[in-house]
């Protein structure tokens, strides 16, 4: 999953980029003015875009209903120091799918996170299924059968990533992008190492197909 | 303490006052309806006193012998205090004597000029009439020179004394009901001339944090007395007022600024405990929190500056003030912005014209100087240079402090002196400021009665020009 964070403050940004890379394994790429954070957003395919309002140049607000308006739909939560309802309401009216207040909780900032990435992929259980397979987001897990199989940080964020998307095609580009931050061709060769991985420990245990290779399309994993 | 009540005050007074006054009254009444009755009964006395000199005549055998016919004497009206007389002839004969006539005290006190006087005769007072050279009534019918007659005539005065007594009761129970109703009255009256003050009161108790508008009733409005009252109540409440909302935005913009500092903190060390760390990441981590922690004690110290300023400028703040030579707090900012400039490589110079004297706080004066100089040192390229300049002219004392930064966009222009307002990203970058710098130092620079102002076009440096009455 790749997290775009736009927030002026650099501290928090770091922070809070900090959290999400080490206890969700996402990639996360920071912005610190409207400007900035209006063309990633625009450019990069990203899974939640966390915005600050107080934003120099263009303010959150703005960059948010710029966003909506050129057809982004990518979930925004809102980190917001005002709590107001008036300001909740316009928020929430011009495509905010969340907000927190400052000063928030790390911990709730993850789960409502993870929250929306889900229901940005049409997912509401933090368990997803696929077939006997099970991988429990909150606590990073993967099963088969209920047998705990132990994964690489990386070959968790590539499994996760095609189970939110069950039965669909994910090109090799998709996953890179999402994965990675902006630095991401330079990894461009090592997703089929990661595949590969995940094949042996989730397919040899029992000898049934889950993670299928379209050539020249992608990959895809169903039961 | 006992409270004192202006109406129990009031009432006692009047009462007291009308009371004396009746005494007074009273007095007068029954002194002049007494000499009255005694005038009355003094001309009574003689009339009785006469009728039994009347009863004196020349005996039918003897012509020359007075006789007293007794048996005409009229009965007493009181058994108990009978009239008492006596009739003397020329000569000093006894000719007639009443029977219970006080033969050892005798009735006329020994002044002989007075002809009528009060007398106590067994425990009853009495008033006595004496009157001489009366002629014998049928004189003329004996021929010859007339015989003369002393009479001393006494009546018990106990008719006087009950009949002033019976004026004396009437007065003094007509007063007692006037009294009683005039203090109802005056009771009535008090409390209907303060029911203005109470139902003042009354408005009065309405007002709260979230009143602050005090209508007193029109009863209160249209009293005189009460007009300075509700003056000083309505203007100490406007003061008041004022000071309330002040304290209420000022800790309302102060929760709402110190929320991101407190995120960021609590995010720093939040993401310190995420995982288990190793020592130097655990060192490393309560550095950073270390660091937002100053971060936030600067931006606590700043508003509190700001709002001390302010104050201060409203007037609601003293403070001790000295002559400062503004050259000394000049150089003194200087030292304090050295270090920052000189890690930038930028040059601060400095042009004293003249010498300028300020009543003033030198603290003051040097954080405003180093405010302008560190935003100077923030929006200047690297190796530039600072220029400070100070020079006084018409009485009133100017400092400058100009860079040659990239301007302040005229849009912007308006905003600077807003609290919390910060620059655009591009050229506050790193700067870690809050945005209270120049507000504070408007406040400041208006609490001494000068003037703040940014001469600044984009791409041509700003001059930040400080106007002082020296």
């Amino acid at each position: 999953m790749r997290v775009l964070i736009v927030e002026d403050e650099r501290r928090l940004a770091e922070n809070i980029a900090r959290s999400l890379r080490e206890t969700a394994g996402y990639a996360v790429d920071i912005a610190h003015d409207g400007e900035d954070g209006l063309y990633m957003a625009q450019t990069n395919p990203y899974d939640l875009l966390l915005l600050d309002l107080m934003l120099p140049k263009i303010d959150g607000l703005a960059l948010l209903k710029r966003l909506r308006g050129d057809g982004g739909e990518v979930p925004v939560m809102v980190l917001t120091a005002r709590d107001e309802k008036g300001s909740i309401v316009a928020l929430l009216n011009a495509g905010a799918d969340d907000y927190l207040a400052k000063p928030f909780d790390l911990g709730e900032l993850l789960a409502r996170a993870k929250a929306l990435i889900r229901r940005g992929k049409g997912q509401s259980d933090a368990v997803l299924k696929v077939g006997d397979i099970e991988i429990d987001t909150s606590a990073l897990a993967v099963r088969r059968k209920g047998e705990l199989i132990v994964l690489t940080a990386m070959e968790y964020r590539v499994l996760e990533y095609l189970a939110h998307r069950p039965g669909a095609v994910v090109s090799k580009t998709e996953l890179l992008e999402h994965l990675y931050d902006f630095n991401w061709e330079r990894f461009s060769n090592v997703i089929e190492v990661y595949i590969s991985g995940l094949r042996r420990k989730l397919e040899d245990s029992t000898g049934s197909k889950v993670i299928h290779t379209l050539r020249g399309q992608g990959y895809m994993l169903r039961a | 303490m006992a409270k004192t009540s202006i109406q129990r005050r009031l009432l006692v007074t009047i009462v007291v006052a009308q009371l004396l006054l009746t005494v007074g009254l009273v007095d007068v009444a029954v002194f002049v309806t007494r000499n009255h009755l005694r005038d009355a009964f003094d001309v009574a006395l003689q009339g009785r006193a006469m009728s039994i000199v009347a009863l004196v005549r020349y005996g039918e055998s003897d012509p020359h012998k007075l006789l007293f016919e007794s048996g005409l004497v009229p009965p007493p009206l009181d058994p108990h205090a009978p009239d008492l007389y006596e009739v003397f002839a020329n000569d000093h004969t006894l000719i007639a004597r009443s029977p219970n006539w006080p033969e050892k005290q005798g009735v006329m006190p020994p002044r002989e000029d007075r002809w009528i006087a009060s007398y106590v005769i067994n425990g009853i007072p009495y008033r006595a009439l004496r009157r001489e050279h009366i002629p014998v009534l049928d004189h003329e019918e004996k021929g010859g020179p007339p015989d003369y007659l002393t009479v001393t005539y006494a009546a018990p005065v106990s008719p006087v004394i009950t009949a002033v007594r019976q004026v004396l009761t009437y007065i003094a129970i007509g007063s007692i009901f006037l009294l009683a109703i005039s203090g109802g009255f005056l009771i009535w009256a008090l409390r209907r001339s303060l029911r203005p003050l109470s139902e003042l009161a009354n408005s009065a108790a309405s007002i709260s944090p979230s009143n602050w508008n005090l209508y007193p009733p029109e009863e209160a409005r249209d009293t005189l007395e009460l007009e300075p009252l509700t003056h000083a109540m309505t203007s100490m409440l406007a003061g008041l007022h004022r000071a309330f909302t002040q304290q209420r935005e000022f800790l309302a913009n102060a929760a709402h600024e110190l929320k991101t500092p407190v995120a960021i903190l609590k995010s720093t060390l939040q993401s310190l405990m995420q995982r288990p760390r190793s020592a130097d990441e655990y060192r490393a981590g309560l550095e950073e929190a270390l660091d937002d922690m100053a971060r936030l004690e600067k931006l606590l110290h700043s508003m509190l500056r700001l709002a001390r300023a302010e104050q201060w400028a409203a007037g609601s703040l003293s403070r001790d003030l000295a002559h400062v030579d503004v050259a000394v707090t000049c150089e003194a900012a200087i030292e304090r912005v050295h270090a920052v400039a000189d890690q930038r490589g930028i040059a601060i110079d400095f042009t004293p014209n003249g010498s300028m004297r300020l009543f003033a706080d030198p603290d003051d004066l040097e954080l405003v100087w180093s405010n302008l100089l560190e935003n100077a040192i923030r929006f200047s390229p690297d190796r530039a240079t600072v220029r400070i300049k100070m020079r006084s002219d018409n009485g009133r004392g100017y400092v400058e402090v100009a860079d040659d930064g990239p301007g302040i966009p005229a849009a912007e222009l308006p905003h600077i002196f807003e609290r919390f307002h910060r620059g655009d990203a591009s050229r506050t970058r790193n700067t870690g400021g809050y945005g209270l710098g120049l507000a504070i130092s408007k406040a400041l620079v208006e609490a001494y009665g000068g003037t703040i102002e940014p001469k600044s076009r984009q791409g041509e440096g700003t001059r930040m020009v400080v106007t002082l009455p020296a």
